[in-house]
Order: structure tokens, then sequence, then C-alpha cells
């Protein structure tokens, strides 16, 4: 009777030791480059990404069962600071302004900053939205200054779609040449129809609490919301307008508090990184390699309605060398 | 005479208690520096939004006081069919996690309920105010009010307001001049215990408004955008105006506890 | 003064069906019966404390079942005195006042009578947590009595108090009753207080009235075995009637008079039966020869069992009869009665 029970624990033991052992925990477990990948996989990334990046989760889980995603959705600026301040431990961060990540964690936090989507402004609104029947792309302004509707963004300070629906307005000022616009929209907006991240204003749309809200196109069609296609010289959507949305500039708080820096108007550009040092080297690359695949990642982005670059880019060849080898088939080279 | 294990055992694990209520808060209330300290309180900012928090909290206890006392002595005096529902439903705020509570009050207060619409139609907003806040705030800390409300006047017994009425006071009457002098104190508790939970709520205020920001969303946020060195100071000024504020109300109102 | 007209309570777990009784003006009437009989229901919804469900109560001509307690001129004093704890002895006394617009003057002389009449003028600024039983309870009482009600209802009033003051305060509210015109009617336990006090009475059980009338019909009258049992009148026989004879198995009794029915019952009080040595030459039509079975000591009586011819009859004597007689289990012994003295139903 004794031996058994020894036997038995034993048993209990060894199962127990050798299923500690096989689901390593990410904290200073580094998994050989050559073995599948595995562990926990730390991801932080913008609140648009949110629906595609659940769906990337998915399908590279599947491939890889050993692999666990463990993602953060945030602002942007929000995601950096949680490294470069909090010193959060973090494998991958996505940014839905690819600026963010040169401001702010490159040289210190990242090597390199691959872009890899773009997207543009709309104007969201749902069935309940006041004077919903009667917007259109000529008059959207006008609608937003009336008195008795609630509309928002998210914070400028923390979230790229913060400062990109401020630059939008001023770009319209511009645009439909009606000089004093960005200020009057702006007094028609209090503090209180701000949140930090815009993903949280869906829900006051759909719940009736707010009438208009400005997010990303891809955002509005995944979440099925009604929305205003914004002429393109406006909406951030197009490269070649650059020149032109870099007349919009606006000033947000820097990397310290007290601080303060200008981010200007330019095509929305999404980038990725690897974080240094991070703790799941192997994993985060093996995400990277099939996150950037035009059959994998940038593939699910098409399909939610966010167009990729194909293929993703960095914008020199010096980028380039720094990037770990398994990617330099899926990154190109472009200013 | 040798003191029994029992004795040993609970002292221990009062003081095991103690400490893992004070080391933290200790912690905390001493990083940071004094000179943080002046400076966050001369922040406008910072001082409007503990403003906030004692005024939202303090008007979420007077609703709770107005509309839980006739519902907390109804519960106390009689039994009726589905009295336990009833008092079920009351603890229902409790159990619920404070997320939660915020996305139900939101969708409740939007355009895309019936209530939302006649809210919107009477110009009232909840969303990002500072109405939306006290809502917030007076649904969960009713049932702690009710239930200390409660508990108090079932502590008196039914005999002294059968005499009042027999007398030829009225039910209002016997209330006010029995009833009440009699149950102030568990009220009064209950006006705490209400604050108190009120001014410490955060989940379901983030979501229902960001701004205007009560204190537990500013703490929050100077966290999770600078970190500890930020936030902390903010955190030590709300505590310590907290305890002073309950420490004042219970000095001036609960002396001589044993008097019934 | 006070009628009672097939009145319906409904409680959780408890019942008071169709109550029919009448009270007239300035008696004082005590209501009797075993615990949960229904007494303290019936006496609050005679002040109005209850909720009735269905019949009517009369105060005076008017019918009074829809009003609201305080508009019925009901005192009513409990077992727990019931006293306002925030309030002092004056305070409490004076409370009833304020709502019966009674003008200063006349406030101030009423509360100096009553004080006096309860010896309470000592007591005044006093708080209830400081007063021993005996001074609450006359606190009550004064409270009570000074908005001069038509009705004062006691419940159980003397029930609280050491048997010392029980006697004392019993005495006063009987002088409070004879000196004023106030219809009293209370609840007691207590034989002693019912007979001192009562002129008319009822008896209650199990939410119906078992049986009203006046005090001595109800103790020595008694018109069901229930409440035949619960006078006390412990020798409770089925019997046969034959002319003016009950027959109980093989025992035969004289009664004295012919019963109507039957087939009934009678019953005796153990003081009615007398004990002796040898068969008393006396006017009893009732003696017998018996062994004694049991002795009980209860304190300051015994209760002696008694059997003759297979029925056991209980007696009560006091201690020096026990010893006068000699009475142990098993010894013979002479038992008497008078005919007067069995109540035949």
């Amino acid at each position: 009777m004794q031996k058994k029970l020894i036997l038995i624990f034993g048993l209990v033991l060894a199962l127990f030791v050798f299923c500690r052992l096989s689901y390593a925990q990410g904290d200073g477990f580094v998994a050989k480059a050559s073995c599948e990948p595995q562990g926990t996989l730390i991801i932080f990334h913008a609140g648009s990404l949110t629906i595609p990046f659940a769906r990337m989760e998915k399908e590279f889980e599947a491939r890889y069962p050993k692999i666990d995603i463990q993602r953060e959705a945030s602002g942007s600026q929000k995601a950096a600071r949680k490294i470069s301040e909090l010193k959060k431990p973090c494998d991958i961060i996505a940014s839905a302004d690819y600026k963010v990540i040169d401001k702010l964690l490159i040289p210190n936090f990242a090597e390199f900053n691959i872009r890899f989507a773009t997207n543009q402004m709309v104007l969201c609104y749902t069935d309940t939205s006041k004077y919903g029947n009667e917007i259109t792309p000529h008059n959207w302004f006008e609608i937003l200054l009336k008195k008795d509707i609630i509309w928002g963004h998210s914070d400028p300070n923390l979230d790229p779609c913060g400062y990109r629906s401020l630059m939008v307005l001023q770009l319209a000022e511009e645009h439909y040449k009606k000089p004093g616009l960005y200020e009057r929209l702006l007094a028609n907006r209090p503090q209180e129809n701000i949140r930090p991240k815009s993903v949280e204003l869906i829900s006051l749309l759909q719940t009736g609490n707010m009438d208009y809200a400005w997010e990303y196109l891809s955002v509005a069609v995944q979440h099925g919301l009604k929305y205003i296609i914004l002429p393109d010289e406006i909406n951030l959507r197009d490269y070649r307008y650059d020149d032109r949305y870099a007349k919009a500039v606006v000033k947000v708080t820097g990397k310290q508090p007290g601080t303060f820096m200008d981010m200007k108007g330019r095509s929305i550009t999404y980038g990725v990184t690897m974080v240094k040092n991070s703790p799941n080297h192997a994993g985060a690359v093996a995400f990277l390699k099939f996150m950037l695949d035009s059959q994998g990642g940038l593939k699910i982005l098409q399909e939610m309605g966010q167009p990729p670059f194909l293929p993703s880019r960095v914008p020199n060849e010096k980028m380039k060398q720094s990037l770990p080898k398994e990617l330099h088939s899926v990154v190109g080279v472009k200013k | 005479m040798k003191k029994e294990p029992f004795f040993w055992v609970t002292i221990s694990c009062g003081f095991v208690i103690m400490a893992f209520i004070l080391l933290p808060l200790i912690e905390m209330m001493t990083a940071p520096s004094f000179s943080i300290l002046k400076e966050t309180i001369k922040d406008k900012d910072v001082i409007r939004s503990i403003w906030l928090s004692i005024y939202s909290a303090g008007s979420a206890a007077l609703i709770s006081f107005l509309l839980g006392t006739p519902l907390a002595y109804l519960l106390a005096r009689s039994d009726f069919q589905g009295k336990r529902l009833v008092e079920s439903i009351i603890d229902l705020p409790i159990v619920i996690p404070h997320p939660v509570v915020g996305i139900a009050i939101l969708s409740v207060a939007g355009k895309g309920h019936w209530l939302g619409k006649v809210f919107s139609e009477l110009g009232i907003r909840i969303m990002g105010s500072v109405t939306g806040i006290i809502i917030v705030l007076t649904f969960v800390g009713l049932p702690f009010y009710i239930n200390a409300a409660k508990s108090g006047f079932e502590s008196i017994s039914p005999r002294l307001e059968k005499v009042s009425r027999s007398l030829g006071a009225s039910m209002v009457s016997t209330f006010f001049r029995i009833t009440l002098p009699l149950a102030w104190r568990s009220m009064l508790v209950g006006i705490i215990m209400c604050s108190a939970r009120a001014i410490s709520e955060f989940g379901a205020v983030v979501i229902v408004a960001y701004h205007p920001m009560i204190a537990p969303v500013m703490i929050y946020e100077r966290f999770e955008a600078y970190g500890l060195k930020y936030s902390q100071p903010v955190a030590v000024w709300l505590v310590s105006i907290c305890l002073v504020l309950f420490l004042i109300l219970r000095i001036l109102t609960l002396r001589r506890p044993r008097e019934t | 003064m006070i009628r009672i007209e097939n009145l319906t309570i409904h409680l959780p777990g408890f019942n008071l069906r169709d109550i029919n009784l009448t009270i007239d003006e300035n008696e004082f009437f005590v209501l009797m019966g075993p615990t949960g009989a229904g007494k303290t229901v019936l006496i609050e919804a005679i002040a109005g404390l209850i909720p009735v469900a269905g019949g009517r109560i009369f105060i005076g001509n008017n019918d009074v079942s829809k009003l609201s307690p305080e508009k019925r001129d009901v005192s009513i004093v409990y077992q727990d005195y019931a006293l306002f704890p925030h309030l002092t002895v004056q305070e409490n006394i004076t409370y009833g006042l304020h709502f019966h617009k009674i003008d200063r003057s006349e406030a101030e002389k009423r509360l100096a009578c009553i004080i006096e009449i309860l010896n309470l003028s000592h007591l005044q600024k006093r708080l209830p947590a400081n007063l021993s039983g005996g001074e609450k309870q006359r606190v009550s009482l004064a409270r009570a009595l000074i908005v001069k009600p038509k009705i004062l209802l006691l419940d159980e009033p003397l029930a609280a108090l050491d048997p010392g003051f029980r006697e004392e305060l019993r005495h006063m509210i009987k002088r409070l009753h004879r000196n004023s015109n106030i219809t009293f009617l209370m609840v007691t336990h207590d034989f002693a207080e019912a007979l001192s006090l009562a002129d008319q009475s009822a008896v209650m059980d199990k939410g119906r009235i078992e049986q009203a009338g006046s005090i001595e019909d109800i103790f020595q009258r008694p018109d069901s075995t229930f409440v035949a049992d619960f006078v006390g009148m412990k020798n409770l026989f089925a019997a046969r009637f034959r002319g003016t004879r009950a027959i109980i198995k093989k025992l035969e009794v004289e009664l004295g008079r012919q019963p109507k029915n039957s087939n009934g019952y009678i019953a005796i009080r153990p003081e009615d039966i007398v004990l002796s040595e040898e068969a008393l030459s006396s006017s009893m039509r009732n003696s017998f020869p018996g062994t004694v079975t049991r002795v009980f000591d209860l304190g300051f009586y015994y209760e002696v069992h008694i059997e003759v011819r297979n029925v056991i009859f209980k007696s009560l004597i006091t201690k020096s009869s026990l010893f006068e007689l000699k009475i142990i289990e098993g010894a013979d012994i002479f038992l008497s009665f008078k005919s007067t003295a069995i109540h035949n139903f």
C-alpha cells in the first residue's frame, strides 16, 4: 500500500513538473530560434486594430498551439508610454501612426519601424443620431456646429485617431474656405465628449449617447456603422496629398508630463515593431512573419476594410538590414 | 492564568489583518515627497477632480437617504409576498461587476433606449456629465444605505410606534417623533457607508463619464500615462481628505454608542 | 360600549375567526386564554393597530372598523411597558397631549393630577432606562390615562413585575378603574388577578372565543371541557345523567338538580373536595371512601389524587392538613363534596 502511494505521488509530481516546463511563462524564458514558437507573446496595438488582430491571434494560435498571445489595445501613444515610461513587458507594438514609434520608441526601445497599412478618417453615425437623414459629405460641418447634437473624438494625447480628427477639421477649414471653422467646431465639442480610446466612441454611438464620432473607415466597417466619406484632400487617406495634409498641426503631450510635441498631418500609415530585449524574441519574429505575409495578416486586414501595403515597407536599406533575417522576405523598401 | 491557544490564534489573525491593510497604504502614503504633494494640490485639475468626487458622492448619499428611507422602513416593518425578492434586488448593485454597472446605465441613458430618448428630449445629459456620475454613484451606494437604515428601523420595537399612534399621533408624526430619533444613528452610518462606497467607485464611472474626471479616474489616467510618480500624490491627497472627512463625521455623531 | 361583530383577522400563520363580543361601558373586562389564543391580536385590533379582514368594531355607537388608531381614543399598556427611551418620564407622560389639542393650563393640571395618583413626582426628569419595573409600569399607565381615553387596553401589564409589586399595582389598577369612567380591557394569565379585578370575562382559544360571561360563571360554571380545564376544574368527568344523579363509570354522584341532557360532563374544583379520616356527618350529599394514589407537592399546597371506584379525584389541601390527616400514598381516606360544588354541562 505504501509503495503504491509513493508511485502515484511520484507520477503526479512528474506530471506537474512536465506541464510546468512545457507551459513556460515568458518571464526570462527565451525559446531557441529553431524551436516552434511557444510561450506568451505580448502585443500592444492600436484600438482600431482590435478586430483584425483578434482574428490574427486566432489563426496564429491555431497554427502554433504552444503559443499564447496576450493583446492590449489602447491609444498608440499610451501604448508607447506603457513601454517607455512604465516599462511594461511587451514583445510587439503596432501603432495607428508609425510616427509614434519613431518619436517615442526609437532608438531606445525599438530598432526598426515597418509600415504595413493605411486607413482614412470618416464621420460615423447611427440610426439614432440627430439629423442623421440630412447629413451629406457637403454639409457635415454645419451639422457638427448645431448646438443640440453630441459629437466627439478620442483624446489627441493618447490616441492618433484623436489628433487626426483634429487635423481633418483644420484641413476642412482650408478646403471649404470657411475661416474660423476649426475654432467654432471645437467650441461645440466640450471635453466631456472626448474618450481615451476611439473605439469607446463606438459604444456611445450604438447606445445613442453620442450622435457623431470620428473614426477610421476600417473601424466603421467592422462595426457596421453609417459613415460619411470625405474628400481625399482632407481625409488623410492619400499619400499624394501629404503636402496638403502637412498644413494641419496639433500639439500633444510629449515624452514626459509637462512637455509637448507637434504632430504634423500626414496620410494615415500604420507601423509595427518589435520591442528591444522583449521577453519572447523568437515568438515575436514568428508572429511578424505571419502578420506581414500577403496571405496571412495582411490578407486579414484587406478583408476587414483596411488596405495594407503589399508588401509592407521600411524607408531605407539600412533599416531593412537591421530587421531579423526571417522578415527580409516580407518587407520591402520604399521611402 | 495561562492564555489558551484559541486566544493566541485570534490575536495573530488580528495582527495579520492589520498588517495586510496598513502596509500597502502606508507605503503609498509615504512614497511622494512633500514638494510633490504641494505641487499636486496646487494643480487646478486635481482640486477640481477631488472636489467633484466629494460633491458627487455626497449627492449620491443624499439621494439614497431621501429615496431609500421610506423603502427601508417598509422592509423593516412589513411582510409581503415577494419581500425576499425585493431585498435581493436591492443587493444586486453590490454583486454586479462595476464596469457592467457602467455599461448597463450607459445603455439606458442613450437615445437607443426609450428612457434615454425621454432624457434627451428633456435636455438632460447623462454620458460625460455630473448627472451621469451621480446616477452611477447612487446606483452603487443605495444598497449600503438601505440595509443600514433597515437594520436601524428593525431594532426599534414596533410597540413604541403602536403606543404612539394609540396616543393620537399619525403615522407621520410617529415617524418623526419616535422612529427617527431612535434610528438616526443607523441612518447616519448608512449615509457614511454609502458615501464611502461612492467616493471610491471607479469602474462604473469611467465608462459613463471619463470627463468630467472624478479623482479615481484621474489617478488611473495619470498612472496609465506616466506611472506611479505622477499618480501617487493625487491618491495621497484623495485618501487624506476622505479620511479626515469620515473621521470628523464619525466623531461628531457616533459618541456614546451604548445609547439605543 | 365595545361591540365586536363577526370580526375576522388574517395574519401570517394565525387567524381570528368570527369574534363576537360585547363589553359594557365602564366595565372591567378580562380576556384569558392559553398563549397563542389571539388575545393580543384582538386587543390590538380594537385599538386599530392591526388590519381587519372582515366584521365590524363599534366603540360607543360608532363603527370604528375603518378608523385609524390615532382617532379612536383607545390607549394601550403593554407588558414590556414600551416607554419611549429617548424621552424623560415627564415627556413620555405628556406625549399624547400634543395630539389632543389640550391647552397649556389643562395639560399642566392633568399632569400634576396623574403624577400624584401614581406617585411619580420624584421621577419626572429621569430616563426610562433608570427606572425599576414597577416605576416603568406606573409611567406607562400615566401616559395612557392622561389623554382620558374611552377605553384602556392592558396586555398582561403585571406579568413582568416582581410578585411583591404585582399586588400593589393590581390594587392601583382597581382604584384607577373605579375613579374613572374608562372601560378597562385586560389580558391576563393570572387567575387571582382575573378574579379580583374583573366584572366580566371571556376565554379564548385558537382564535375563537370559547366562553364569555361574568367571572364567576367562567370559573364556577364553564360550559366546555376546554374552559373547565383551563380554569382549573381539575375534576372533569364524562357522565350519564339519570334523574338528579350523575353516573361516572360505576360511581353515582348526587347533583341535587335534574340536568336537561342525558349525557355530558361534571366538573368539581379541587378546592371543593374535602378530605377526612372518617366519613363526615354533614350536609354534604356526596361522601365516599377512597385510596390515596399520589401526592404532589406544589409548594404552598399539596395536590392529592384519590381513587374512588376507579375514578380519580384531585383535591387541594394545605400542608398542615396533610400531616393532620396522615395522608400518604396508599392510605385510606374519605372524600366529600357538596352537590352545589358540582358543575354539570
